[in-house]
Order: C-alpha cells, then sequence, then structure tokens
C-alpha cells in the first residue's frame, strides 16, 4: 500500500538534503537513459517521501530523527581507517575498496583478473553496459520500489558492475568495502550490479564500514541477476558507526535452477533496514536467505526479507538469527508469496533470537501469503534466553557461568556462520564479530 | 573422601531427599539402586551443584588436599575443579561449541586451578584422541559440536571419555547404562574400570543389576522415598533384581 506522505514530511530536511546531493551531481548529459533514470528515480523518492511507522511496512523502523538531519555534502577528508580495512583483505581475493563512495586504489587489491569475470566501476558500466543494467531494471516493471531503492538510483555514481559469462566458475571471492569517513552527518549510496551468465558461480561478500564518530546515512542497493543454472554465494556485512543509519537494499531476480545462496550479518549502525527481495521467476530455483544480528545498547536492526515464488518447484530456505543485548530492538519480518503458479513451492523460515539485556524488544513477524494448494510452508519463531541446563553442563565441566555464557553465545553465532560456504568469509564475519562477542564480557 | 551428612532437599518446595547419610572412602566404588522417583538423580544433581534444586538441611563434606570443604559452599564450576564429575543421565546438547574446544576449555580450567601450564590445542588434540580410541569411539566426534546429533549411546560414551579427559577425585555415573546395547555398555564399563584407582571414588547410580556385573561397587545402597534404607555388599543388587524393592520398606 502507498502512504501518501503529509506535506510536512515531503519537505523533510532530509529530502532536502538528496535534492541539493542531486543538483551537485550535474546533469550526465552524455547519457540520456541515465539522467532519465536519475531523475524519475528522485522525483519518486520525492513522491514517497520518508516512510514513517504509519506505514505498516516500517512500523517498527522509526525514522523521523533520520528525517530531521541536517545532512551536508560527503567532502573527503583525512581517512584513518586504513588498518580496520586492511585486516579484512587477502592478497588471494579480489578486493574493491570504496572510501566515500569513491573507489581507493591504493587500498583496492585487483590481482589477475579471472577469465570470464567482467569487474568495472559503475561510472564506466553506466555507459559500457547500460543493455545489461537496463534490461534488469525493465524487468522490474510493475514491482513496488521503496524509496530508498529510489534515492539510490537518483544518488549512485561510482559503484560495482560485476558480471561472469556463462559457464564461468570464478573462485577467488570478491570483496567490496565501503567504508564512510565524514566529519560532518553525510549521505552515502553505494550500488552494486552483479550479473551471473548462465551455470556460472561466483562468492562476493560485501562490507560496510564507518569511522566510529562519524553520523551518516548510507543507503545501499545492490541487484542482482542470476541467469539459468548459475550459483551465487553472496553476503552482506554491516558494521557500520555504531552513530549511522544504515537503509539498505538487495533485490535477487532469479532464472530457471539458479541458486542464491545469500548471507547478511547485521552489527553495526545505530537504525539499521535491510531488505533482501528476492523474485523467483523460473522454475527449480532455490534461495537461502539466512542472517545474522548482533545489537547492544540502543542499537535498532530490522531485517526485511520477501521471497516472490512466481514459478512452481522452488525451494527456500530461511535462518535468522539475532542476539540481542543492553536496550536493544529488533524486527524482523519474512513475507513470503506463493504464486498460483507455483505449486511444489518448497519453504521454510525461522527466526531466533537470543536475549541477553533486560530492556530488549523483539518483533517478529512471519508473513505468508500463499496461492497455490500443493504446497510446503513451514515457519517458526523462538525468543528467550540461554537455557539453564546447557549452562549447568558446562559449569559442571569447571568453566564459570560467565565463560559458559559467552560460549553458548558463540555457539549460537557459530551454528550459522560455520555453515556459510566460503571459510575466508567466515573468518572475516568473526572479525567483524568481535564488538558483538565483547559485549558478552 | 566424601561425607554426606543429614541432607534434606527438594526441588520448588516438595522435599525429595529426607535425611542421607553416606561416607565414600578413596577407593572405593559405591552403587546406588532404587525405584523411579526415590532421589537417586537428584543426589548427583545436588552433589554437582545444579541450581534448581534447594538443600534445606545437612552438607557434604569432601577431602581433597588435605582439607575439609563443605561442597555445599562452593559454586558448580569450582566443585568440578576440584575433582567432582557428573556423567550426565540426559548429556546436554550445545550447539555450535566444538567439543575439543570444549573439553580444552575444561582441562584447562583444572590446570589453572591447580596451578600447572595449560594444554595447548595440539598436545591437547592427541590427548583427547588417546581417550576417544580407549572407548572406541569415531574421532570425527572431536570436531562436531558437543552431543549434538550423537546417538544416545554415544552420548554416554562421550560422557566417560569426558571423564577420562578431567580425571575427577569423585564421579557420579548417574544412569549410564540406561539406553545402552550391551555391547556398549561393556565398552563404557570398560572405560570407567580403566579410571578405577587407589586415590579416586565413584558413585554408580542405576535402575539395573546388569552394569555392576562390569562396575563391581564395594557397597550397594537403596534409596527409598529420599532415605537409604539398606546398605550391604554387591549382593544386594542381585536380590533387589529379583525380588524387587518392597521386601525393604522401612520396618519390614
Amino acid at each position: 500500500m502507498l502512504i501518501i506522505p503529509t506535506d510536512q514530511e515531503k519537505s523533510s530536511p532530509l529530502i532536502a538534503a538528496v535534492q541539493k546531493y542531486s543538483e551537485a551531481m550535474g546533469k550526465t548529459s552524455t547519457s540520456s537513459w541515465l539522467s532519465q533514470i536519475r531523475e524519475k528515480s528522485l522525483s519518486r523518492f520525492v513522491k514517497l517521501g520518508i516512510p514513517t511507522v504509519k506505514n505498516e511496512e516500517w512500523k517498527y523502523t522509526n525514522l523521523s530523527a533520520l528525517s530531521k538531519i541536517d545532512f551536508k555534502p560527503l567532502v573527503s577528508e583525512k581517512f584513518s581507517l586504513q588498518s580496520e580495512v586492511k585486516r579484512l583483505i587477502k592478497t588471494d581475493e579480489i578486493t574493491l575498496v570504496f572510501v566515500n563512495g569513491n573507489l581507493d586504489e591504493g587500498l583496492s587489491a585487483l590481482g589477475a583478473m579471472p577469465k570470464g569475470l567482467t569487474l568495472l566501476s559503475l561510472k564506466k558500466a553506466w555507459f559500457e553496459r547500460q543493455t545489461d543494467i537496463e534490461g534488469l531494471l525493465n524487468k522490474y516493471t510493475g514491482v513496488f520500489e521503496n524509496a530508498f531503492v529510489s534515492m539510490n538510483r537518483a544518488l549512485a555514481n561510482d559503484g560495482t558492475f560485476i558480471k561472469i559469462a556463462d559457464k564461468t566458475i570464478v573462485d577467488k571471492v570478491i570483496h567490496i568495502i565501503h567504508v564512510t569517513q565524514s566529519a560532518q552527518p553525510a549521505i552515502t549510496t553505494p550500488a552494486s550490479y552483479i550479473f551471473l551468465g548462465k551455470s556460472s558461480e561466483a562468492t562476493v561478500l560485501e562490507t560496510h564500514l564507518g569511522h566510529a564518530d562519524s553520523l551518516y546515512l548510507a543507503a545501499p542497493l545492490t541487484e542482482v541477476f542470476l541467469d539459468e543454472n548459475a550459483i551465487l554465494h553472496y553476503c552482506k556485512a554491516q558494521s557500520e558507526s555504531l552513530k549511522s543509519y544504515h537503509v539498505g537494499n538487495t533485490r535477487v531476480w532469479q532464472e530457471r535452477d539458479s541458486h542464491f545462496d545469500g548471507f547478511a550479518l547485521m552489527n553495526g549502525g545505530d537504525i539499521t533496514r535491510n531488505d533482501l527481495d528476492i523474485i523467483s521467476n523460473g522454475e527449480g530455483t532455490s534461495s537461502t536467505m539466512n542472517g545474522f544480528y548482533g545489537v547492544n545498547g540502543k542499537q535498532f536492526v530490522d531485517n526485511h526479507s520477501s521471497m516472490d515464488h512466481r514459478m512452481p518447484n522452488c525451494t527456500s530456505n530461511q535462518l535468522y538469527k539475532g542476539i540481542l543485548n543492553g536496550a536493544s530492538n529488533a524486527s524482523f519480518n519474512g513475507k513470503i508469496f506463493v504464486r498460483q503458479i507455483a505449486q511444489k513451492t518448497n519453504s521454510y523460515q525461522l527466526n531466533k533470537n537470543l536475549v541477553l539485556g533486560v530492556d530488549c524488544k523483539v518483533n517478529t513477524k512471519p508473513q505468508l501469503e500463499i496461492f497455490a494448494d500443493d504446497v510446503k510452508c513451514t515457519h517458526g519463531a523462538t525468543i528467550g534466553q540461554l537455557n539453564e541446563d546447557e549452562i549447568f553442563y558446562l559449569q559442571s565441566r569447571c568453566i564459570s557461568k560467565k565463560t559458559a555464557i559467552k560460549l553458548l553465545a558463540h555457539g549460537f553465532v557459530g551454528d550459522i556462520i560455520n555453515k556459510l560456504h566460503n571459510s575466508a568469509i567466515q573468518a572475516k564475519l568473526n572479525i567483524l564479530l568481535e564488538p558483538t562477542f565483547a559485549a558478552l564480557e | 573422601m566424601i561425607e554426606i551428612r543429614n541432607l534434606h532437599a527438594g526441588i520448588a518446595g516438595t522435599p525429595i531427599l529426607k535425611g542421607i547419610n553416606l561416607t565414600i572412602n578413596a577407593g572405593e566404588v559405591h552403587a546406588i539402586m532404587g525405584p523411579n522417583g526415590s532421589g537417586k538423580s537428584t543426589l548427583s544433581k545436588i552433589i554437582s551443584g545444579h541450581p534448581q534444586y534447594e538443600v534445606t538441611e545437612g552438607e557434604i563434606i569432601y577431602d581433597v588436599n588435605f582439607k575439609k570443604v563443605n561442597l555445599l559452599d562452593l559454586s558448580p564450576e569450582e566443585r568440578a575443579r576440584e575433582g567432582i564429575f557428573l556423567a550426565f543421565q540426559y548429556p546436554v546438547e550445545i550447539p555450535g561449541v566444538n567439543t575439543a574446544v570444549f573439553l580444552r576449555a575444561a582441562f584447562n580450567e583444572i590446570c589453572k586451578h591447580q596451578g600447572v601450564p595449560e594444554m595447548d590445542p595440539i598436545d591437547f588434540d592427541e590427548y583427547i584422541r588417546s581417550k576417544m580410541k580407549a572407548l572406541d569411539m569415531d574421532e570425527k566426534y572431536i570436531t562436531r559440536a558437543v552431543n549434538v546429533d550423537f546417538s544416545g549411546g554415544e552420548k554416554k560414551r562421550n560422557e566417560i571419555m569426558q571423564m577420562a579427559v578431567l580425571n575427577p577425585h569423585f564421579a557420579v555415573l548417574d544412569e549410564t547404562d540406561s539406553g545402552l546395547d550391551i555391547d556398549s555398555m561393556r565398552i563404557v564399563a570398560e572405560g570407567v574400570n580403566k579410571l578405577r584407582s587407589k586415590k579416586n571414588a565413584m558413585l554408580v547410580i542405576t535402575h539395573y543389576q546388569r552394569l555392576l556385573n562390569y562396575i563391581v561397587p564395594d557397597f550397594v545402597h537403596i534409596l527409598q522415598d529420599g532415605k537409604i534404607v539398606k546398605s550391604a555388599g554387591k549382593e544386594l543388587a542381585i536380590a533387589v533384581e529379583e525380588k524387587g524393592y518392597d521386601w525393604l520398606k522401612e520396618g519390614v
């Protein structure tokens, strides 16, 4: 449902800032296609306005404080997070580092480019790969696009374009790191467009980091297209500054027999909203949507996913786990549509929350809309504390109660992290999880 | 080694143990038998310090390193570090916690407590493998999460393997034989017998006399309605196996 914003909401400082950012980009005269998209997206964003809690989809994500922030232009300044970035870089991987939206060639490490991989900056790809990008966007005709997707399209200037040729398997991890450091409140809109050809396979990790003192809004957008029989292992890791807002969107389009193997780690940000929307447009697809969130203090995280089963014989699996400490809040909303034609859909969803803080709150909401009659859909949610018998078992083996709690919380996370396809990504996530584990001390 | 004096205890206000007196010396193996609900498992939980049970009267005096302590004053982990071990009737599954990591953490806690150097992962790996081999356990369990996807028999073997690794002074085996087939029971019993020495002691809780053919006790006690109603040698176990418990009721 489209909520028409009031004039007051429309004229929020955030909207004014986005308009200013857009003006500052100037007109991209060389491509009328691109300027059209940007203009259209900007006016759509302004029309939609910043979603309020009156909107059912945004019931728990309160952006009223965000909409009032007086954002300034993002100016590059002295960058001081080299070591934080470097410890996530492995030499046998392809690493792209974007600082405040611009590619940092010094920190990036490309190495030898595997055959069949096209890796371009979006600045180039807007022109050279218009057919791919435009073709994908056209598929979404008639699909609701939320305000922050439009905002990203209006403002994304640079980013990553990845295309894997048919029948190509890229073993190397492609790691895209987005870092933000700004003395003044600023907006950043990282964008990635990932295309996998028929029967190809790739592993992509996107990491979002920020300077601890920086207040900013990160509104990233990742668009994924999986052609027939392609496999993408995709992980998004969000460990932004605890002062930041992260409102991200990942959209996945799957053709026949393709497999999206997705994972989301969310442990940064003051307020985080992460949307994952998958459209299964061919028979025999499988989609994994796993995730972990760890929040502390007054952090808030909202994971929203939507799985649209448009064709028969498809599978989707979802497991989101969360640990809440302090007075943090979390929300999980997992929507699964099974259209009438999508018979024999097999869908599984589970959300498990471990609440360690006294003043925490969890809202978990499965949302199944099933129009086919021969499907198997299960869903569940748990919210609880650590099991007393497990703690006692560890204590009876000499381990102190405090260490037992830590071990069990580690186990709760490890259980899901260890299932990730790539062990190098597991190791990186464990580095990013350090603050979450430190909060257990 | 351990002296239970007039122990009264219960759970959520319901009394279960109603005055237990039991002395176990170093080098001895005692068996406790008794009908369901007589308090056998409660006794094991209280010795190891489960927080759900409350002791209303009595004490458990434990001799360690030439000093006497009341176990009830110690937290469960302090008891374990002093050499108390409970082989659980229902071993708990700990998802995501690797068996080797868990046991090394436990082992090193004892090292720390005794002031000796901790064992590094490589040495520990060798140590744990030797213990697993002795219990005919598949080495794949080392890297698995503790008890997760273990069969009932494997869980029980894992308890005895942990006992072998931690080498306790006083071990309580709570129905370690229930649910085991005869072959597994023999392996478990052999494992336990290897750990018997003049310096340690054990309390074996069981429903069935069969186990006591393999782990031969020095004393057998019958627990009924929260009290020890009869104590004798191993022949008592055979008698209750044949005649049941009714003839032992107080005053008979």
